[in-house]
């Protein structure tokens, strides 16, 4: 019996769900139609006039849209909840409810076409093509007299990702237990850390790394160092996410096992966790340098140091000979890394 | 050795798992569980060794009641229960010895087993119980590459390691063939008539039940409908505790 009304609560919350997707997705659809079909294409306006009341009207009328034909095959809402029945001989993508979504999608791809301003024209333009052509051939043309300075600054950026990384590791793997689900959902306080921790985990992961290199180039001066911290702070939040949800997919019956010997809580840790996880952490750990030396170049753009801070140098002067060097190097070296990297990963499986 | 009284288990889901259960098990004995997959044979397991918590009732153990049992004290209870499981449950990656020396944990201090600094005396104990269990010359391999007989063994020398007064075994040859298992159930009656353990054992095939059970418990929905003496399971009984459609399948 009470598993009954919890079906029924639980298809309630399906159809609430379903409306409010409905809502939105009509919403969607007439805000984009006016926008895009009727401002951009038929009244072919460059900049079309935008105010708050068009939003607030597509919701008005995606709502009225949406009370009318909900309970018609045509509700995408019920169709991805899965309340709208599917028999065995059709198929979910021919239904009613599916064609409703190729139209959104067809859309949203008509709205990302004009977002991106493409336009072939200028992409093959005659000063256009000129100019491409002069950097791309300063760029194969390489200036090899910069080639120390490039490697110097490339050897910086390694060390740099790999001490981000270093310095990452053990405190992401102490904070993988408290971030792992399994681990943590045993008591309330304990549950609330893990709730809290996530939090700060994903807000620091939304925040890229590029981002918190400016932030780090005021705070201890633009060089290396600021760098490092960026990457530091973003290995930590990615490998701290990784490991916990390697400690959420472990198997339990280990974890079972040393228990029942009466072992300490540490030591069920420690026998029961611990040896399930060594190789995935290595494997990820790896593969984070290799994304963290990838990430040192384009920090150094921001004044992270290393190679990408000469590149933003050279750049600036429109050096292309000198760009082009640097751009070898750091290609080599993205090259090496990714294949190094690969290449230790499997043999740790 | 262990008496349950009104024992009753309620999953937080709602679900209820036992109902009312009530037994006993004297010492020595080589008591088997029966029941269909979902009777509640592998939760009333768990909570002998308090894996699983209770809803009501007792579990009187050495004379106390472990169902409030916390902290060391519960730790010490469990130390001196072993538990065999159908996946065998051991540490990946590390040796037959290691797996072993792992039963022992719960006299061992953290720091120390963390480092892996166990006695001389611990390792000639783990020797002797894979001795036993005859995995000798075996120590050093690599438990996960041992075969699913052997493992089990393993695990049961893991299980002795803690010196148990009671062994649970869990569906202990479900994952194993047929002569795989009966080696497996010999180590078990080993165990209970050579050094004296009390084994309570999940099993699912009736031949071996009749074979290796002094007496029988069977559980239907989390009820236990069955108390008695291996040989006294009628076809009556049989299709009462598996249901109409099931038919006998031995294995030999």
């Amino acid at each position: 019996m009470a598993q009954i009304i919890k079906k029924k609560k639980n298809k309630n919350v399906q159809m609430v769900k379903a409306i409010i997707f409905d809502i939105f997705a009509w919403s969607y659809v007439a805000l984009v139609s006016y926008k895009v079909i009727y401002d951009k294409i038929y009244l072919d306006n460059r900049y079309p006039e935008f105010t708050w009341n068009q939003p607030l009207y597509s919701l008005y009328f995606g709502l009225a849209l949406a009370l009318v034909l909900f309970f018609t095959p045509l509700s995408l809402g019920r169709g991805m909840m899965g309340l709208i029945e599917v028999k065995e001989d059709e198929t979910a993508t021919s239904k009613p409810f599916a064609f409703i979504g190729y139209f959104v999608i067809f859309l949203t791809f008509l709205t990302g076409y004009f977002a991106s301003q493409i336009s072939m024209k200028e992409f093959m333009s005659e000063q256009g093509l000129e100019g491409a052509k002069r950097i791309f051939k300063a760029l194969f043309n390489p200036n090899f007299q910069i080639f120390e300075q490039g490697l110097f600054a490339a050897i910086e950026t390694i060390y740099m990702a790999f001490i981000a990384t270093a310095v990452a590791i053990p405190i992401a793997f102490l904070l993988g237990f408290f971030a792992a689900r399994n681990l943590m959902n045993q008591s309330k306080i304990t549950f609330f850390i893990y709730n809290a921790l996530r939090a700060v985990l994903n807000i620091s992961r939304s925040i890229e790394p590029l981002v918190w290199a400016i932030v780090f180039s005021v705070w201890v001066g633009i060089g290396p160092f600021s760098g490092m911290l960026a990457l530091c702070i973003h290995s930590i939040a990615s490998l701290t996410k990784q490991y916990s949800e390697q400690i959420e997919s472990i198997d339990d019956g280990p974890i079972e096992a040393i228990t029942a010997t009466g072992a300490h809580p540490i030591q069920v840790v420690w026998f029961g966790v611990v040896p399930q996880i060594v190789l995935p952490y290595l494997s990820y750990t790896i593969y984070r340098w290799d994304i963290n030396v990838r990430m040192a170049t384009v920090i150094g753009l921001v004044g992270g140091g290393g190679i990408g801070n000469l590149l933003m140098q050279y750049q600036g002067q429109a050096r292309w000979n000198e760009v082009g060097m640097l751009v070898i190097l750091i290609a080599t070296i993205v090259w090496f890394m990714d294949w190094a990297s690969s290449k230790l990963r499997e043999a740790l499986k | 050795m262990l008496e349950i009284k009104n024992l009753n288990k309620v999953y937080p889901n709602g679900y209820h798992a036992l109902k009312d259960i009530s037994f006993s098990v004297p010492k020595g004995e080589f008591l088997v569980v029966i029941g269909l997959s979902g009777s509640g044979k592998s939760t009333m397991l768990r909570t002998f060794n308090r894996l699983h918590d209770v809803t009501s009732g007792e579990i009187i153990f050495n004379g106390v009641d472990t169902t409030k049992l916390k902290g060391s004290a519960l730790r010490k209870m469990r130390s001196e229960i072993g538990m065999i499981f159908q996946h065998f449950n051991l540490i990946p990656r590390k040796t037959v010895l290691e797996n072993v020396l792992t039963g022992n944990l719960s006299r061992t201090g953290i720091l120390k087993s963390i480092l892996g600094l166990y006695t001389k005396e611990e390792k000639e104990r783990a020797m002797k119980y894979i001795d036993i269990v005859g995995l000798k010359g075996k120590e050093r391999n690599r438990a996960d590459n041992l075969s699913g007989g052997q493992q089990q063994r393993v695990a049961i020398a893991r299980a002795l390691m803690q010196n148990p007064k009671i062994l649970l075994a869990d569906e202990p040859v479900a994952s194993l063939d047929p002569a795989t298992s009966h080696s497996v159930m010999q180590y078990l009656k080993k165990v209970n008539e050579e050094l004296g353990v009390t084994v309570i054992c999940n099993l699912h095939f009736l031949s071996l039940v009749r074979q290796y059970a002094h007496r029988v418990v069977a559980l239907k929905a989390g009820k236990l409908i069955y108390e008695g003496k291996p040989s006294e399971i009628n076809e009556d009984w049989f299709k009462t505790i598996y249901g109409e459609e099931a038919v006998e399948v031995t294995i030999n």
